[in-house]
């Protein structure tokens, strides 16, 4: 058959995040070191290391923010970068923090929807979801972490995206706010979503994650299903130390 | 159309915009106080006084308060990203870049536009209104005449926007671009006046201010500025100190890690 002129160049694999010798330094920095793995859809992928491993370096490479030294990063088999209109296949929440304190929650919202000609009534339906429709008209200045954490949620949400990466969403939050954080993450897999989850701690996996993803030093350490780990180590948390052991640059894994 | 209302909607609900907006038009009240007591001194004045007293457009003098307004303004928009970290959503929202930047000098460059012009032609009015014959006529030149210079001083303003935008692209930062707009503006024009002939002319047609009249062809009586410039090569010059920074800031915010 004829290839058409629109085809995209990369084979169509949808819902997957893959990335390919992914490669990142930061002058004598090896953050992301030859990294190979993929996330695929329907599960909860838990990405661990210890804090400095690179894998914020990782997502920021995904998503076209930073340019890797050598190496490829695909998503649904195309770089992030050339997506149209992204925001409908990917959502991302790197950092909660990273909101102009003056705006309210609902404007915040609304300029980043406009850019991918999302309307306004999927702005209040993903403020209804997070549950921010009581303060949205207020300044995001007065958000507790916890608020901030679920703004940010409703951000990735804004484009109904089947691909969805947060980078230790659960920071800081009381256990209400990481009860609901873990809920929501299983029902986005449970819809068949693709989830990629980052964390420092194995305890906070052992509950969301099905599969999870090691790192350390840049490296990749170990990929595998939580049984995996369970049926070769005592627990989680030992699987964890063992495989990181190595790989903590500054001091203990927490 | 979409990044468009998405940057009028970003810069219009933070509150430092009406902030410097409101700032930028009391310059037309600062200007007419100033006319009403160099009025009120002349009428006191004895008349042997009065025939050698002189006073400065004053429209052109009090258009500084917005030029600096409306840079902050253009640093802001894009500095404050960087500040709050907002950049990285913008970028992953838009990952080609270009229209982000494209979308705020847009936004930027309307809204100073406006803003310049209210500024100058309301100081003007209220300045002629208030200074009438006095001052040997100084307000007496007809408005048709003075038209091309307003203009041009009323564009400075969308200038120091567009050059603020693009210096805070340049340096990502609020205080580094801010400290290198008032340089490049009031800082530099003064050594520039030091400057043994004939760099003191050439170097000082260069300065922004110095534009506005060298593109209307009517010359300052008494200058710090140079006015060697012919009216188009001063409309280049000015459409560089606009276009260039927000060009490289482009470049840049295209070719760095976010
Ligand atoms: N922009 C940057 N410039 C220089 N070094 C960086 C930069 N970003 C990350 N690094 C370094 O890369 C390594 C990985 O960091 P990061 O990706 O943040 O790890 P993690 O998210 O797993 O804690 C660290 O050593 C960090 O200091
Ligand atoms: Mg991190």
């Amino acid at each position: 058959m004829v290839r058409c002129a629109a085809d995209p160049p990369y084979p169509i694999l949808d819902d997957v995040i893959r990335l390919h010798h992914l490669t990142k330094r930061y002058g004598d920095t090896l953050a992301v070191d030859d990294l190979s793995f993929t996330v695929e859809p329907g599960h909860v992928t838990g990405f661990l290391g210890p804090n400095g491993a690179g894998k914020s370096t990782t997502m920021r490479l995904i998503l076209g923010l930073d340019t890797p030294t050598s190496g490829e990063a695909l998503v649904n088999g195309r770089p992030y970068t050339t997506l149209r209109r992204p925001m409908a296949q990917v959502g991302a929440l790197l950092d909660a923090g990273a909101v102009h304190g003056g705006r309210t929650a609902y404007h915040h919202l609304l300029c980043l929807a406009r850019t991918n000609d999302i309307g306004e009534r999927r702005v209040a339906e993903v403020l209804d979801l997070v549950g921010l429709t009581g303060v949205a008209r207020r300044r995001v200045g007065g958000f507790s972490l916890g608020m901030r954490q679920r703004l940010g949620i409703a951000a990735a949400l804004l484009g109904d995206p089947r691909v969805l990466m947060f980078d230790e969403p659960v920071n800081g939050l009381d256990p209400d706010g990481v009860r609901w954080i873990r809920d929501l993450m299983r029902s986005l897999a449970a819809e068949g979503r693709t989830v990629l989850l980052s964390s420092h701690l194995m305890s906070e996996m052992a509950l969301t994650a099905d599969r999870i993803v090691i790192m350390g030093r840049g490296k990749l350490i170990a990929e595998a299903t939580i049984q995996e780990l369970t049926t070769r180590y005592p627990t989680l948390e030992d699987a964890y130390l063992a495989l990181t052991a190595g790989s903590v640059q500054f001091g203990a894994a927490r | 159309m979409n990044m468009l209302s998405s940057e009028w909607l970003k810069i219009r609900s933070v509150r430092s915009t009406g902030l410097l907006l409101l700032l930028s038009l009391g310059a037309i009240l600062l200007g007419a106080a100033i006319a009403w007591m160099a009025a009120g001194m002349y009428d006191d004045a004895t008349p042997a006084k009065r025939a050698t007293a002189s006073i400065a457009e004053l429209e052109e003098v009090v258009i500084i308060v917005p030029q600096l307004c409306m840079g902050i303004l253009g640093v802001l928009a894009i500095t404050s990203e960087y500040a709050t970290g907002v950049i990285r959503t913008s970028l992953t929202a838009v990952p080609r870049r270009w229209p982000v930047l494209a979308a705020k000098a847009a936004v930027v460059g309307a809204i100073s536009l406006l803003t310049g012009s209210v500024a100058i032609f309301g100081t003007y009015f209220l300045a002629r209104q208030v200074i009438g014959d006095r001052f040997s006529g100084t307000y007496l030149t007809p408005f048709l005449d003075r038209l091309p210079t307003l203009a041009a001083t009323g564009l400075t303003v969308c200038v120091f926007a567009l050059l603020g935008l693009g210096l805070g692209a340049l340096t990502r930062s609020t205080a580094g671009a801010v400290a290198v707009l008032v340089g490049l503006a009031y800082v530099i024009p003064m050594f520039v006046g030091k400057l043994p002939s004939p760099w003191k002319d050439w170097l000082g047609s260069m300065m922004i201010s110095a534009l506005p009249r060298q593109i209307s062809g009517v010359p300052f009586k008494s200058s710090v500025y140079g006015s060697s410039l012919p009216p188009a090569a001063a409309v280049a010059v000015l459409a560089a100190y606009a276009l260039v920074p927000v060009l490289a800031g482009t470049w840049l915010l295209r070719h760095r890690d976010a």
